[in-house]
């Protein structure tokens, strides 16, 4: 007696199509209904895409473009910070050390997220230690009114979401080693060029898997733009929060939800075809490939 | 050895800076909030004076007592379920691959990049269809329902962090197994598992983790009466922080250093590396 080859998947399988896929199947439908009077939350008799329409009325369109570009522009700054420090601890620091960095990364991606995004707040509050600290130095006269702006969200999503850019960065860099740099330096390539011409182009797999780990997230995100953006929302996650708990319109809800999940497909596919655009003129003209165990 | 003219020597030292600056911005709110914790006053944010008292309210507060207790329950319940479901899952992707695999990667991959928030407002609504329309009555049940919420991201996880390691493995101890007459049950929980354990572990620990941390899928599914530690964080955030919410949270981050230390320590006698435990650790 022979079982079928995915018999040990299928109670995975049954829990995740029973919690996952029917539930957001049902989030779907209802986004094709509508909300029936004041104190129904959804009706499905008529269907229509008629809230989708509404969803992108430009209330609440300024919310999608204003996610997007916060998703945009953490995305880049966590690259953009992300990228020496990984060179850093991929290249510069002695072999013993790079565990306890790596630790040290993680140590604030296993602290509670709320909490760590809690301790902005607290730093970044008018009365907070920051604008404390900067009055006493004298670069600022009075309170420091950043708390519940989109520099506050943006702040706290870089900071949120930093570790999950190093950590796959940090991986492919240290695949990468320090033998094909030596390489590199021995055949007369400077550091630039070794850079571009090796380091970067091997490490692309972990910039990418660290750019996909930032943005989808992020672009979801709810938590920190709460604490550090306030109640008035400005990401899209607290729209669909707040259709759901406050205005009782599951079926707008289920709309803005949808096309959340249509945005970032849409986004990380653009970014695909854009990737792909670019490398073209690089085909096969400077090609170099790791083996999995090298 | 590493020849460093002037140009070199002073990217070398940028580069330290900028490694210890961002490592000092990634440790600021955590420093914060532990050194709020022993703050005298009424409010997290305005400090007062040194004082053990948010520490001993944690004891003496019934809401937070209860809140962490529900975090702790949940978190171990999820944790479970997520690993015995991730780990069998796991072992089928890496050990008995077959076209059904794609299409459950697929599934797995859908879980992993759905907003959390969807997630949430999807649960909420079918919660209630099962437990009020359906009838059964579990999923009325507060820790029933943060317990299920909570698995379904972690199960992915887990399943990705098992398969990875046992792709890794050679199958020829499963085999030689086998060979020897022994039954396929017996060769699953005598050579398979082991050689999984350290995943299973890691697994197990970020799923709890996962759990103690979630709080999206938990505001909108909890029931009154057992609201998890995030979730009544997340209400007294409209009412004023106080600093025992300080002092819960450093108490929590050393028992998950603790958690984590113990882990590590098993992956390196597993003979990982320090990457090795990095990526296991980051589930990638």
């Amino acid at each position: 007696m022979r079982s079928p080859r995915f018999a040990l998947a299928i109670p995975a399988w049954a829990w995740l199509v029973l919690f996952f896929v029917v539930p957001v199947g049902y989030v779907i439908w209802f986004s094709f209904g509508y909300k029936p009077g004041i104190f129904g939350t959804h009706a499905n008799d008529v269907l229509s895409f008629d809230r989708y329409v509404e969803a992108l009325s430009p209330t609440f369109f300024q919310t999608f473009l204003n996610t997007l570009w916060v998703g945009l522009a953490g995305t880049a700054l966590c690259l953009l910070i992300a990228f020496p420090v990984v060179y850093w601890m991929a290249v510069k620091v002695s072999p013993s050390k790079r565990g306890l960095l790596i630790a040290l990364v993680m140590i604030p991606f296993w602290t509670n997220f709320l909490v760590r995004t809690i301790g902005w707040q607290v730093i970044l509050a008018p009365e907070g230690w920051l604008s404390t600290g900067l009055n006493t130095i004298g670069v600022l006269d009075g309170p420091l009114e950043i708390l519940y702006t989109r520099t506050a969200v943006l702040i706290g999503v870089v900071y949120n979401y930093l570790p999950l850019m190093i950590l796959p960065l940090f991986v492919a860099f240290d695949r990468v080693g320090a033998p094909l740099r030596e390489a590199s330096k021995d055949l007369g390539a400077g550091p630039i060029a070794t850079l571009a011409r090796v380091t970067i182009p091997l490490a692309r797999p972990g910039i990418i898997a660290g750019v996909l780990l930032v943005f989808i997230p992020l672009m979801g995100d709810y938590i920190t733009a709460t604490v550090l953006g306030g109640a008035k929302g400005n990401m899209v996650g607290q729209l669909v929060a707040s259709q759901f708990q406050t205005a009782q319109n599951w079926a707008l809800g289920s709309a803005m939800a949808v096309l959340l999940m249509l945005v970032i497909a849409l986004s990380v596919a653009i970014g695909a075809v854009i990737l792909w655009i670019l490398s073209l003129p690089f085909r096969s003209a400077h090609r170099l490939v790791l083996g999995p165990e090298s | 050895m590493r020849r460093t003219h002037r140009h070199g020597l002073g990217r070398e030292v940028a580069l330290w800076i900028w490694g210890i600056l961002v490592l000092l911005f990634l440790f600021a709110p955590i420093a914060v909030i532990v050194v709020s914790s022993f703050n005298s006053g009424r409010l997290l944010v305005a400090w007062d004076g040194f004082s053990f008292d948010p520490y001993l309210a944690i004891f003496e507060k019934p809401a937070i007592r209860d809140a962490v207790w529900v975090s702790l329950r949940v978190g171990l319940f999820s944790a479970l379920v997520a690993t015995t479901l991730g780990t069998l899952a796991g072992i089928a992707l890496a050990r008995r691959p077959g076209k059904w695999s794609a299409w459950f990667i697929g599934l797995l991959l859908l879980v992993t990049v759905t907003p959390e928030i969807v997630d949430a407002v999807s649960l909420l609504p079918w919660f209630v269809t099962l437990g009020q329309d359906v009838g059964i009555a579990a999923f009325n049940d507060g820790l029933v329902r943060l317990t299920v919420g909570h698995s379904i991201f972690s199960t992915a996880v887990v399943a990705y962090i098992v398969r990875a390691r046992l792709v890794g493995l050679d199958a020829n101890l499963e085999e030689a197994s086998a060979d020897l007459y022994a039954p396929p049950i017996r060769t699953f929980f005598r050579v398979t598992l082991p050689l999984a354990l350290p995943a299973v572990l890691a697994g197990g620990l970020l799923s709890f983790t996962l759990s103690l941390d979630n709080t999206i899928v938990s505001a909108f599914v909890q029931v009154s009466g057992s609201t998890p530690w995030p979730v009544y964080v997340l209400s007294a955030l409209r009412g004023g922080l106080r600093p025992e919410i300080g002092a819960v949270s450093t108490v929590m981050l050393v028992l998950t250093l603790v958690a984590l230390g113990l882990v590590a320590i098993v992956l390196r006698r597993a003979g990982d590396s320090a990457t090795d435990i990095a990526r296991t650790m980051a589930g990638s």
